[in-house]
């Protein structure tokens, strides 16, 4: 039974707290969504769940054991993490990105044993970059590249997977791809996935619950049918919606309404 | 697979280079001597050149390499732990601080041994790492480090040292020689005992960072990253930086600065076999080695007089180190 429960977790940076007071729990088999406008401590919150940040307070628990002291090795092997696209210096291959992921699983001198082999091609299946095996990773689309990650977080083969705005930087087409993905990993491989992400009616059909931050603090929680009100966007995000009905999905789905020239 | 078999190849050629980089050490210098004269000391224990081909030509050329095997592996290890294909022991200021710290220890007369540690390269390990530590901090911003802040501190750190190093020269007023010696490089006084001053440590520290290998791949994409793919971050950080100083401190300690190497070695190297430093600390060391063995080569044989070493390795690397500027994107 994956679970991992947070109770009063504080944290942040050098300069203080980003995050205040955050209790909730992430449920076997889930898939929970972070939502809130830019600064409002997504990304903090993902890495503060991993244990990166130093300045932290509270209490964190996977399956029942502390994160803070837990070795990196061993919580690797609980939680992946997909962080945001960034650009790199060193030309990696796509093979040797995804290797990487099976760090914990090989010993310090050892090279690929057929488990890794079999691993990496699972996976490589499963984010359909087969072909892409041999390219350097600069060489990448967003998309390929964002594949790459997800590809090289499933090698780790743990039971949780935390990604921070996966869809950034990427067309509409590779969006939707990607979330299609997800939701493939979710219910074959029984991954509980925890995202941050921009685009609220991207992950509404995704999404078991969402959560809303502002202000390092929770302000909702739960389901994107109870949470995706007109009055709920217009206080975490400052803007305003109508909501309406997906056609397809037939869940809640937001209409921006463009803003008259404000008088001043 | 194709980039094995490319290797393997590099590996030939390098060695390859490196027998005919000793042969051409020993038989090439002031005295002249031809492939009989060694063929007789090797075969017949013909004692005759012994001097010339062992004291002088053999320790000459073994220390050559193994500063330039030393300062690459430092180099390839400072550019995975600054992320960064720029960085290297002359870059960040290591060299100039730990020759600094060389010089200082002979200007105070200290001339100790403490359990095997030469006092001298204890100080120019000591102001190394400190050098380094201090560029490390100004550097750093969220666990990220800008290129433009690490070569800028990197370089003014490495001036000071320098200008600290000309200062402690000037009060004696006799060295000119001296100076030139530690701000410029030379294996001039090359013998056994600063062979014996560098090859333990080559070698202890060439075996941590092979032991290594794999977490440095995963700390050039971060720290964050690194960790949560299972990377012990904090403590395999303090041990690079440990072991990249001591490289360069006792390379400083026997010729002095020799620049760029360190900086070029490494980055070509990652040109042709890419970045797995599994690999990156091998074929560095050793590529580092054949390249100051023969810039060594160079500069007793170009001209009548000895040249310092660093001129050479600085008119090839400066350029190129410019060119890699340009090409940042």
């Amino acid at each position: 039974m994956a679970l991992i429960e947070v109770k009063d977790l504080s944290a942040g940076y050098e300069n203080g707290y980003v995050l205040e007071n955050i209790s909730f729990s992430l449920k076997d088999g889930e898939f929970l969504s972070i939502l809130g406008r830019n600064g409002s401590g997504k990304s903090t919150l993902i890495k503060a769940l991993q244990g990166l940040l130093k300045n932290a307070s509270g209490q964190i628990t996977v399956d029942g054991e502390d994160i803070f002291s837990l070795k990196a090795r061993q919580l690797a092997k609980k939680i992946a993490y997909v962080p945001q696209i960034f650009s790199f210096s060193f030309e990696f291959s796509v093979m040797e990105t995804i290797l990487m992921g099976r760090y914990i699983h090989q010993g310090r001198l050892e090279s690929i044993s057929s488990s890794d082999s079999r691993m990496v091609e699972e996976v490589m299946s499963l984010t359909q970059i087969d072909h892409l095996k041999d390219k350097k990773i600069a060489h990448l689309s967003g998309g390929e590249r964002q594949r790459v990650f997800i590809a090289r977080a499933l090698a780790q083969d743990t039971p949780f997977l935390f990604l921070d705005e996966p869809s950034s930087h990427l067309d509409i087409s590779y969006q939707v791809e990607i979330y299609q993905i997800l939701k493939r990993l979710q219910e074959e491989k029984g991954k509980t996935i925890l995202s941050t992400e921009h685009n609220i009616n991207l992950v509404i059909p995704y999404s078991q619950r969402l959560m809303f931050l502002k202000e390092g603090k929770i302000r909702a929680l739960g389901e994107p049918e109870k949470l995706v009100t007109k009055e709920n966007i217009k206080e975490v995000f400052d803007a305003d919606v109508e909501i309406r009905e997906n056609i397809h999905s037939k869940l809640p789905e937001i209409s921006l309404i463009p803003k008259e020239g404000e008088k001043s | 697979m194709k980039s094995r078999t490319k290797k393997l190849r590099l590996l030939l050629v390098l060695l390859i280079l490196l027998v005919a980089g000793f042969l051409i050490s020993l038989l090439e210098g002031p005295v002249e001597t031809n492939f009989n004269d060694l063929w007789n000391l090797i075969i017949n224990n013909d004692s005759t050149f012994r001097t010339i081909f062992i004291d002088l030509r053999l320790s000459r050329a073994l220390l050559a390499f193994l500063v330039g095997a030393s300062l690459s592996l430092s180099g390839a290890i400072l550019q995975g732990y600054f992320q960064n294909p720029m960085a290297g022991p002359f870059v960040v200021g290591v060299s100039s601080g730990a020759s600094f710290g060389a010089v200082l220890c002979i200007y105070l007369g200290l001339n100790i041994r403490i359990i095997g540690f030469s006092l001298q390269s204890i100080f120019a390990f000591a102001s190394g790492f400190a050098i380094v530590s201090l560029v490390y901090l100004l550097s750093q911003r969220k666990g990220v480090f800008k290129v433009e802040t690490l070569l800028l501190t990197g370089i003014a750190a490495g001036a000071l040292a320098s200008a600290l190093t000309s200062f402690l020269i000037f009060l004696k007023a006799d060295s000119f020689e001296q100076a030139v010696f530690w701000l410029l490089g030379s294996f001039a006084l090359s013998d056994w005992n600063q062979i014996t001053a560098v090859a333990p440590y080559f070698f202890l520290c060439f075996i941590i960072a092979q032991w290594l290998a794999k977490d440095m791949n995963l700390l050039v994409l971060g720290d964050d990253v690194a960790q949560s793919l299972g990377c012990p971050v904090n403590s395999v950080r303090k041990i690079f930086l440990v072991i990249s100083t001591f490289l360069a401190a006792s390379s400083v300690s026997v010729s002095g600065i020799i620049g760029f190497v360190g900086l070029i070695v490494p980055h070509g190297i990652r040109i042709l076999i890419g970045p797995d430093h599994r690999h990156l600390f091998l074929f560095s060391s050793l590529t580092g080695g054949i390249v100051l063995l023969y810039s060594d080569l160079l500069a007793r044989t170009l001209l009548q007089g000895e040249l310092p070493i660093g001129i050479i390795t600085a008119i090839v690397g400066a350029p190129f180190f410019i060119y890699l500027l340009s090409q940042r994107r």
